[in-house]
């Protein structure tokens, strides 16, 4: 029956008569709004820039793997470039397989869990304490046991061989060795260092994801429990632990990642017993210009990479089932430790003092002690920083006077600068076009394709580059040992960071104040300038600040391509160790330590944030 | 400005999800004050977007005046910054690093106005608006209340053709939002702007509109003014939506779901026998009285004796809840009850009262005529 009533003045109009618009017809009315303004432009074209630095290289080396190499020709009978499965035969079921990669396999994986398992037992304790107890100083050590993470791994692996170091090698003892004490292998060198190492080195990963999950977790949740007549034993087994578990899930399978990439550690350590873990194998086959092989082992960690990232995205979709909704109830009640206070602040001391303390003086003293391990006055001196007329056969200067230290440190700058400023700017664009433009496929695919390399470990996806680069191609000359290779590498490994950090400034953001200035007639260059980019100076500076840190206490990334005349501080202070500087070289892990302390509080300062944030980089 | 027009106006957000809004035909005339009503999710904001260009149409058109402004099948497109809209967002959207001043005069300075008449302009808005003593600060140091009033001012200063107001009072407590509501009603009275305006909230939309619009599941339910809205709900959506308590529904078919139903279906068929195809009757609460004993009971009105279960005291009324053995009821009454709980008591709507529905939940209107000349014979 109809409704419609003149004298009632309703007014509702029938159905409209305008039909449905053709598929071309919609199809160019999308167009013209998607293309009304640049950011769709600028997506097209970021999203070429990144398909040739991150996805052509990976396939580049994928393909190494499984083409006939320069060199092989005549003893595999084909031309180069040819389809070949010799280097993967080689690398799997060769009789030095097990050298190339199972071996390495076996001892990355032992490594792994060794470390996660230990990082996980220390770290669980050390959150609880800081965010859920009334421990002494707890703020206080809510900083500082992140630090270890803020300090480029192999600082504690040189650490390590100052104090332990044996006779097995040479150059100068270590200071037990020094003081008659000679300590056995499986101490000095291999898979309990290295453990040991790695282990502190991702504690704060687990402080730092574990405690942000206790601190979110509402307090009311545990007193439903309770009310409902739960004992503490109960509601830390039927509550708390199984809403904690993603972020514990989460926390060992970012470890994991971590370690499969780890190179520094192991090859200090590693080394000197021949403990090869698959990112100090890959590096082997690359400096003896096994390239198939390099390309085999390099896939072979990507993969392995991928599907662990591919694992812990599953574990975090599955985590969102348990977000727990913060509500103002979300307060933070704090356990009394009663009687053990004093033990639990004794033991988050011990491990600051194990993965910062002693480290950091170890290798401070290492560079201002003449012999090893000798505790008297005269052995004291700053020779090996500002030092002149050493009766060395090199570095005859104390490091702050060599020129090599400030071409490495001037490199460092220009290199790691200019990459982390390019890869900000471009990580605060992919974040606009992510968020802004009414293209999804391009949205999609950007968002991937710039988090491709996360999933990639640093030293395949050095390796990655050197496969492309190394030659010329098309109009491309060839890069290897120059500086923009460097740079490119840099950019394409911040990305993940980069764009991530652009993209969640975006999405915080909103899309709402640039609309209004939209409404209130503003185009999109005008929108940028006087709206968006102001806006988010902040994250600009963080993007550029973050990257800036992981980079210069990179190393993996460098130490494939780079080339003595591009050395940066990481390579230089490597190539110290392999010439046996000892103090020369931890005097520039300490330089470098220092400058991604200082830096990180500083990003910490400047954007008034958490670490947590930068988590990962 | 001219009328604006929607033609069969469609948003799909794929192709395989549900319209957010299908096919809606909307007028808004100039100087209307209107109001899109509707529960949460029924595409308000988005037409509201729409009309200021910031969603894409999936289908249809949008005019103003003759012009095309939006149209898929033209291929036109005018943006939104072209199209001389004032939007004011549920969450004010103020620039956080503009002072109120700036943020205000950010529109005048794009339009390369001459300064004595942009300051002039900022000028008189932030003095309608009682801003003008913040205009040094920042957005994050006022309060809801004084963000919501810079983020009007903002978009009067460049006297928009029509000002487009999404939900502008949720944020705000009671108190605030009953002065903003008077205040919109000033504003727009003063600056003659047609307002279109989006709420899901009924007294909001009573009070300030003179035409409202209910929607719901993304299409148009009625039009109308807000006494018709109120007094002749176009459907039984538009007649539950609007009135609180809602609207006591008797929902006719077979007998003994509901007594009381079989009563205003025996009723009907004694006085009204020429209605037919009466698929549910609506009485609002607040139309119907109580009364102890059945010869207090006015002639002819619709009855029936029920225990009162509830008396609801709400501040100056009083909501009863009667039920019946399979029926219950509720009953507006602004006299303190004489009643209590377990008390019979007969209820009674005059036929005036009654809002009746056809089977497709339709109102018939042939019903109202009747209804209302038979009241007292």
């Amino acid at each position: 029956m109809a409704f419609l009533n003149e004298s009632t003045k309703t007014k509702v109009l029938g159905r409209s008569s305008a039909a449905l618009p053709s598929p071309w017809q919609a199809w160019r009315y999308r167009l013209k709004v998607a293309l009304r303004e640049p950011t769709t432009l600028i997506g097209i074209l970021t999203a070429f820039i990144f398909t040739y630095l991150i996805v052509v290289p990976i396939i580049s080396i994928v393909l190494d793997a499984v083409r006939v190499q320069f060199g092989h020709e005549r003893r595999l009978g084909k031309d180069v470039g040819e389809l070949t499965f010799y280097y993967l035969d080689r690398a799997f079921f060769s009789p030095v397989a097990s050298d190339l990669f199972w071996r390495p396999l076996f001892n990355t994986l032992t490594v792994a869990l060794g470390a996660i398992s230990l990082s996980l037992v220390i770290g669980t304790v050390l959150a609880w304490l800081i965010s859920r107890t009334d421990m002494f100083g707890r703020r206080w050590f809510a900083t500082a046991l992140i630090v270890p993470y803020m300090l480029p791994a192999w600082t504690f692996a040189l650490a390590w061989t100052t104090l332990f170091k044996n006779r097995t090698i040479g150059g100068q003892p270590g200071w037990l060795e020094a003081m008659g004490l000679t300590p056995p292998d499986w101490v000095a060198y291999g898979r309990f260092p290295i453990t040991i190492i790695l282990a502190l080195h991702y504690t704060p990963f687990v402080i730092l994801l574990f405690g942000s999950a206790l601190r979110r977790f509402d307090s009311q949740l545990e007193d439903s429990a309770r009310i409902l007549g739960a004992g503490r034993f109960d509601v830390a087994v039927q509550i708390i632990l199984p809403l904690m578990r993603p972020a514990l899930l989460s926390s060992m399978v970012l470890i994991f990642a971590k370690c499969l990439g780890e190179f520094g550690v192991p090859y200090v350590l590693g080394l000197p017993v021949k403990f090869e873990v698959l990112s100090t194998s890959l590096f082997r086959s690359i400096a003896s210009r096994q390239t198939g092989v390099a390309g085999v082992v390099a896939a072979s960690i990507m993969l392995i990479g991928i599907i662990t990232l591919m694992i812990d995205a599953r574990l975090v979709r599955e985590a969102r089932r348990f977000v727990t909704i913060g509500s103002k109830g979300s307060m933070n009640r704090l356990s009394r430790l009663g009687r053990l206070r004093l033990p639990a602040t004794g033991f988050a001391a011990a491990i600051f003092v194990l993965s910062v303390g002693l480290p950091l003086l170890t290798l401070s003293l290492s560079t201002i002690m003449k012999m090893p391990g000798r505790f008297a006055l005269e052995n004291f001196t700053l020779d090996y920083w500002i030092g002149t007329d050493l009766h060395t056969v090199a570095l005859q200067t104390g490091i702050l006077l060599s020129p090599d230290l400030w071409a490495a440190a001037k490199n460092t700058m220009m290199i790691v600068g200019l990459a982390s400023l390019t890869s900000g700017i471009l990580g605060l664009l992919v974040g606009y076009v992510v968020i802004r433009t009414p293209v999804r496929a391009l949205s999609v695919y950007l968002r991937q394709v710039t988090f491709l390399p996360y999933l990639v470990p640093g030293i395949a996806f050095a390796a990655a580059y050197l496969s492309l680069f190394a030659v010329p191609r098309g109009p491309m000359p060839a890069l290897y040992g120059t500086v923009t290779i460097l740079v490119l590498a840099l950019i394409a490994d911040q990305m993940p960071y980069a764009s991530r950090a652009g993209i969640s400034a975006m999405t915080q953001l909103g899309k709402d104040p640039e609309e209004a200035a939209q409404i209130a007639g503003a185009g999109w260059f005008r929108r940028m300038i006087s709206i968006v980019i102001p806006i988010q100076k902040g994250s600009l500076v963080t993007g550029v600040l973050l990257p800036f840190i992981s980079g210069i206490k990179g190393l993996s990334l460098f130490v494939i391509l780079a080339v003595p005349s591009t050395d940066v501080l990481t390579t230089y202070s490597l190539r110290l160790v392999d010439y046996h500087y000892t103090q020369a070289a931890n005097a520039v892990v300490l330089i470098i330590a220092a400058i991604a302390y200082f830096g990180t509080l500083l990003a910490q300062k400047l954007t008034r944030t958490n670490l947590a944030e930068g988590l990962g980089s | 400005m001219p009328t604006i027009n929607l033609r069969g106006a469609q948003k799909n957000y794929g192709v395989n999800s549900a319209n957010a809004v299908s096919d809606l035909d909307l007028e808004i005339r100039d100087g209307e004050f209107m109001c899109l009503l509707g529960p949460s999710g029924c595409g308000k904001t988005t037409t509201l977007r729409m009309i200021a260009g910031l969603e894409n149409l999936s289908g249809g058109e949008i005019r103003v005046g003759e012009k095309i402004i939006d149209s898929v099948s033209a291929g036109i497109f005018v943006p939104p910054e072209k199209r001389e809209m004032g939007l004011v967002f549920q969450s004010y959207a103020l620039w956080p690093h503009l002072t109120i001043e700036r943020n205000t005069d950010f529109g005048l300075r794009l339009r390369k106005l001459p300064k004595a008449e942009r300051e002039a302009r900022v000028e008189r808005v932030m003095q309608a608006l009682d801003i003008a003593k913040y205009r040094d600060r920042y957005p994050s140091q006022l309060s809801g209340g004084q963000q919501q009033r810079v983020a009007l001012a903002r978009m009067l200063a460049v006297n928009p053709g029509v000002l487009l107001l999404d939900e502008p009072l949720s944020n705000l407590d009671a108190r605030l939002r009953l002065e903003m509501r008077a205040e919109l009603k000033r504003l727009h009275k003063e600056f003659k702007t047609t307002i279109v305006f989006v709420t899901h909230d009924q007294w909001e939309a009573m009070t300030l509109a003179t035409t409202i619009a209910v929607r719901n599941e993304g299409t148009l339910q009625q039009m109308g003014t807000p006494n018709d809205i109120y007094d002749r709900p176009a459907n039984r959506f538009v007649a539950e939506f609007v009135g609180s308590p809602p609207i006591n529904i008797l929902t006719f078919g077979k007998p003994g779901i509901s007594d009381v139903a079989d009563k205003a279906q025996a009723y009907f068929a004694a006085r009204y026998p020429q209605l037919r195809g009466i698929g549910s009757v609506g009485i609002r609460p607040e139309a119907m009285g109580y009364a102890g004993k059945l010869e207090d009971v006015p002639q002819g009105s619709f009855s029936n004796e029920m225990t009162v279960t509830g008396v609801l005291p709400t501040g100056g009324s009083w909501i009863l809840e009667l039920r019946s053995e399979n029926h219950t009821l509720f009953l507006t009454t602004h006299s303190l009850p004489r009643v209590d709980n377990g008390e019979r008591v007969f209820f009674y709507a005059p036929p005036e009262a009654l809002h009746v529905f056809d089977e497709k939940e339709q109102r018939i209107t042939e019903a109202d005529t009747l209804l209302r000349s038979s009241t007292y014979n």
